[in-house]
């Protein structure tokens, strides 16, 4: 028995020594391999505020509230969290990067997940910042009535199709159609032929809870104006993957944040009375309200924000901020 | 105790010392034994908790839309439009999308599996099995969002173009995608099964003259095939929870084919549903309710057809080993009767159909194939059909050796030009387009170990005690459709369960701990499946033996029984890690941030991960394809060095085994 044990034994000892070595290794490398663009800091772990596992209410709201009332020098301490629309996932991300290099003290933490997800947990305080790019709903309003929008940058809707499809402009009307499905071949659209194809239309769309779909299917300014979109449309969950089946599909059209336009795809003017006005979907366009089918990008927090996130919403909203939003593709406030 | 007579003295007083310490060893020894049963009780009951926690929360979270709506228009409602004016939440679509596009998967995958388990178990010299089970196990370890992508980028295209249709986002699609995810679990599975009949099966039938294709199909098959149908069941499990890869490839368009067997029409599944709209939607609200009364539906396929699939086994061994029911005289000769009529009937029904349904110049040269086959098979001598069945059998290698190669050849191409040593140690830059990605390694790397160091206690426990420990019961079968229905709910319900009850419930908040946990669970049914097929095969005469020679029950189970069961334990647990590491859903609400300053410092924190950092760089970053696929890669790198260290224990043992 004993010579048949040795063996495993030693197995089993050197598994259990390379994985703590391992988890050693990456835990003591913390204080070494950091961002490299900012010095390290250890000590800021210690006011992370999810570290209390302790589930009181108080205890939460005091911890809560520690990650947002530290001091508003521009040496900023304290951990934010930030979550929500993946929207506007790229400007978070990106003014965080830029706050945190003049902010070494400070550390901002930023996830995806959804609108949907974003507002849940900023209304339930698990989170510092809830992003989101549509507005709340009724259920929403009730469930967490101190929520406080603030507004940090704007966004079109652009309508896209494959660069091999012919059209150079399409008219409001026709793309309605299309996507009630009045219209299914290119051929039936000013201009639109798809060459090597039969011209079928394949109606590429967003998932109904989206917001980008709210906005073209229901918005004043939208194109659905409220009329149920085809069934045969596509449904994709996500800006990106708009793009890529647009860019991969010859007879497709789609509609994407103007962000997200990129020259695998091709971008329509629209025009409403006169073809000759057709209103290209640019950020100057969206910006002076020429191109109408926009909407604004928010970010939620729990009564006016203060502190930390006051600070780095701030950032946002200031020049620099801004010039980050046109950078990732969006319309700035300004 | 009485003392012996006409015994000498101090013989007589060591004897009654070492009567009473052998009374209190024994009693002690007892203790033992019930706290071990004790512990592995506590471990198989864990599996039920869990699956009736989550029962319990979808449950709870989908009552208003059966309020609302109503069960039977739920179900029924052919129109599923969430943000229309009124609401319409009408599922029967999204039913029919399911299941289509997982019965295409299981016809692709079934076949292929257990060619390649076939081959792998009985066919392939040594060397050849050492490279290819790895091989196969590896197929399990890419991430679904990268299957995802292979599906989005190629296979819809290759569809496309193939068939000239508009968009390759089809039926097939989902169903081809699926099925290459559901083959690794498979085909390890029933490996392993039938690698375990034992040899006097084999050795008995090639003595009385059977060629080894018939000693396959109809003795060593059939002996394994408890284990071939666990497998059977883990990967439709697996085919019908998966929410990312389908949702990308389906087209999630809520329309039912026309005409139904057009496998060129694109479908939404129940799953692509949850996977599409869950981040979105107003938590709280009618839509919510809806999305997790899709997930109860889900739940009670996979129990209906867990429940068919046991009872299809229950009939097939009982036919093969003369089962204890018989059917009355009466039952029988009526059976005779009809037996014939029926099959005719059918045949012409199915030529019917087969014309209407496929153009004459289709219908004709299958119709042909068909019947050359029919009767070519009673003429062929053994030895040939044995060459026809093992040419099929290697062609199901060469297929499923091909979809590896293009899969890991689409990642490694594109992903090598990012690998550097900056991309390995340091963090992401401008939106994870340019820097690296050393935290979401270090993520993923905490995440999985701690997931598999959870699972592994709780479901080797519990097999344990389901098969050691218990008589085959109503208590054990109801145990075991509860881990099955686990097997099959879909990854974002565990996500959901995740934040509900970890995150918010028992206020870990967004952590590396709530993380573990829910992927534990995700892995669980794998864990303990796998593990109850290897304890299974280990025959009973080697535990009566031990315990003849006076061994406890316990000493039993792990000097006897546990160390030849290893190589299958080891093989449950590799598939579990490839689960683990790359599925997005379970951790995208649990556990993970995209960004953050400083590495995870304690389990109560956020990580970063390489399948959640990858799934966002492909969704919501334009212009990050280089470091898209070099995440890819080393997720696919970590992946392997992990099952590296399993294949390695699972060789030792394999190698004590044979002595």
């Amino acid at each position: 028995m004993n010579k048949r044990t040795h063996p495993r034994l030693f197995v089993i000892l050197g598994l259990v020594i390379l994985l703590v070595g391992a988890m050693a290794v990456a835990g003591c490398t913390d204080s070494a391999k950091k961002t490299s663009a900012v010095p390290p800091v250890p000590t800021t772990a210690v006011l992370t505020p999810s570290q209390a596992p302790v589930s009181s209410p108080a205890a939460q709201q005091a911890a809560a509230a520690s990650g947002t009332t530290a001091p508003a020098t521009s040496g900023q301490k304290g951990t934010l969290k930030v979550s929500g629309s993946t929207t506007v996932l790229p400007i978070a991300q990106k003014a965080a990067e830029a706050y945190l290099a003049t902010n070494p003290d400070a550390d901002i933490q930023v996830t995806g997940g959804g609108s949907g997800v974003g507002v849940q947990q900023i209304g339930e305080k698990s989170v510092d910042i809830g992003m989101s790019s549509r507005e709340l709903s009724a259920t929403e309003k009730t469930k967490y009535p101190i929520l406080y929008k603030t507004v940090v940058a704007k966004d079109g809707i652009a309508i896209i199709v494959n660069p091999a499809n012919e059209i150079r402009v399409i008219s409001a009307q026709n793309a309605a159609d299309i996507y009630t499905g009045k219209i299914t071949k290119w051929s039936q659209v000013f201009g639109g032929n798809v060459p090597g194809t039969n011209n079928q239309i394949v109606v590429v769309g967003r998932d109904s809870a989206s917001g980008t779909r709210e906005f073209f299917d229901k918005d004043g300014a939208g194109i659905l104006k409220g009329a149920p979109p085809v069934k045969s449309m596509l449904e994709k969950n996500s800006n990106g993957a708009v793009t890529q089946t647009i860019a991969q599909t010859p007879g497709a059209i789609g509609y994407v944040s103007i962000g997200f336009v990129d020259s695998s795809v091709k971008a329509l003017p629209i025009w409403w009375n006169d073809p000759d006005k057709a209103v290209a979907p640019t950020r100057e366009n969206v910006l002076t309200k020429a191109y109408p089918i926009n909407r604004e990008l928010f970010m939620f927090t729990n009564g006016q924000p203060t502190g930390l996130a006051k600070d780095y919403i701030g950032f946002i909203l200031s020049p620099d901020g801004q010039k980050i939003v046109g950078e990732e593709g969006y319309v700035s406030l300004i | 105790m009485e003392m012996p007579r006409g015994i000498p003295g101090n013989l007589i007083s060591a004897d009654a010392r070492s009567a009473v310490s052998q009374k209190s060893a024994a009693i002690s020894r007892e203790r033992k034994e019930t706290a071990i049963r004790t512990i592995w009780f506590l471990t198989a009951l864990s599996a039920i908790i869990a699956v009736f926690f989550i029962l319990l929360f979808l449950l709870r979270d989908s009552l208003p839309v059966f309020e609302n709506t109503g069960i039977i228009p739920f179900l029924t409602g052919t129109t599923w439009y969430p943000t229309g004016n009124p609401p319409e939440y009408g599922i029967l679509i999204l039913i029919v999308g399911t299941v289509l596009v997982t019965l295409g998967a299981m016809v692709f995958a079934v076949p292929l599996s257990i060619g390649c388990a076939i081959y792998i178990s009985e066919l392939a010299p040594l060397r050849a099995k050492n490279i290819l089970k790895p091989a196969i196990e590896l197929l399990a370890g890419i991430p679904s969002v990268v299957y995802g992508f292979f599906g989005l980028v190629v296979l819809t295209d290759v569809i496309r173009t193939t068939f000239d249709t508009p968009t390759g986002e089809t039926w097939l699609a989902g169903s081809i995608l699926l099925g290459i995810m559901a083959l690794p679990t498979i085909i390890s599975i029933s490996e392993d099964a039938i690698s375990m009949v034992p040899r006097e099966y084999k050795e008995g039938s090639l003595a009385i003259g059977a060629t080894r294709w018939q000693t396959i199909s109809r003795v060593i098959v059939p002996g394994a095939l408890s284990g071939i149908t666990a497998a059977i069941i883990l990967g439709f499990g697996r085919a019908i929870g998966e929410t990312m890869a389908v949702l990308m490839v389906t087209g999630n368009a809520a329309i039912i084919p026309d005409p139904i067997w057009n496998v060129l029409s694109p479908v939404r599944t129940l799953t692509g549903t949850l996977g599409i709209e869950m981040g979105e939607v107003a938590v709280g609200s009618d839509h919510y309710a809806a999305l997790f009364g899709i997930a109860v539906i889900l739940l009670a396929i996979t129990l209906i057809v867990n429940s068919i699939a046991v009872m299809i086994l229950n009939n097939l061994r009982e036919r093969h080993m003369g089962g204890a029911h018989r059917k009355s005289i009466a039952l029988q000769t009526l059976l005779a009767w009809i037996k014939r009529p029926l099959i005719l009937g059918g045949l012409f029904l199915f030529i019917v159909a087969l014309f209407l349904i496929l153009s004459f110049y289709v219908a004709v040269p299958i119709l042909a194939c068909l019947g050359a086959v029919y009767f070519i098979r009673d003429r062929l001598s053994p030895k040939q059909a044995e060459k026809v069945a093992f040419g099929l059998i290697i062609t199901s290698v060469i297929i499923v050796l091909l979809i590896l190669v293009l899969l890991l050849q689409d990642i490694v191409i594109h992903g090598l030009p990012a690998l550097s040593w900056e991309f390995l140690t340091q963090s992401p830059k401008d939106l994870g387009r340019s820097g690296g990605i050393f935290p979401a390694i270090v993520g993923t790397f905490y995440l999985v170990i701690g997931a598999i160091l959870i699972a592994i206690p709780l479901g080797v426990g519990a097999a344990i005690y389901l098969i050691e420990y218990t008589k085959e019961s109503r208590v054990t079968r109801f145990i075991r459709t509860a881990v099955d229905l686990l097997n099959g709910t879909p990854s974002i319900v565990f996500g959901l369960f995740g934040l509900a009850f970890l995150v918010y419930f028992l206020d870990f908040g967004v952590s590396l701990i709530a993380g573990q946990v829910t992927l534990a669970l995700m892995v669980l049914p794998t864990m303990i499946r796998a593990t109850e097929e290897s304890l299974k095969n280990i025959p009973q005469s080697l535990r009566e033996g031990s315990l003849a020679l006076g061994a406890t029950r316990w000493q039993t189970i792990h000097r006897v029984v546990l160390p030849p069961a290893v190589p299958g334990i080891v093989t449950g647990t590799i598939l579990s890690i490839g689960r683990a590491a790359g599925e997005t859903a379970p951790i995208m609400f649990t556990a993970v941030v995209f960004s953050q300053r400083y590495l995870t410092s304690s389990v109560f924190e956020p990580v970063m991960a390489l399948p959640y950092h990858l799934y966002i760089l492909a969704t919501n970053v334009p212009g990050s394809s280089t470091n898209k696929y070099g995440t890819a890669l080393v997720l696919l790198l970590l992946v392997i060095g992990i099952y590296s260290v399993a294949i390695f224990v699972r060789t030792h043992f394999q190698k004590k085994l044979r002595g």
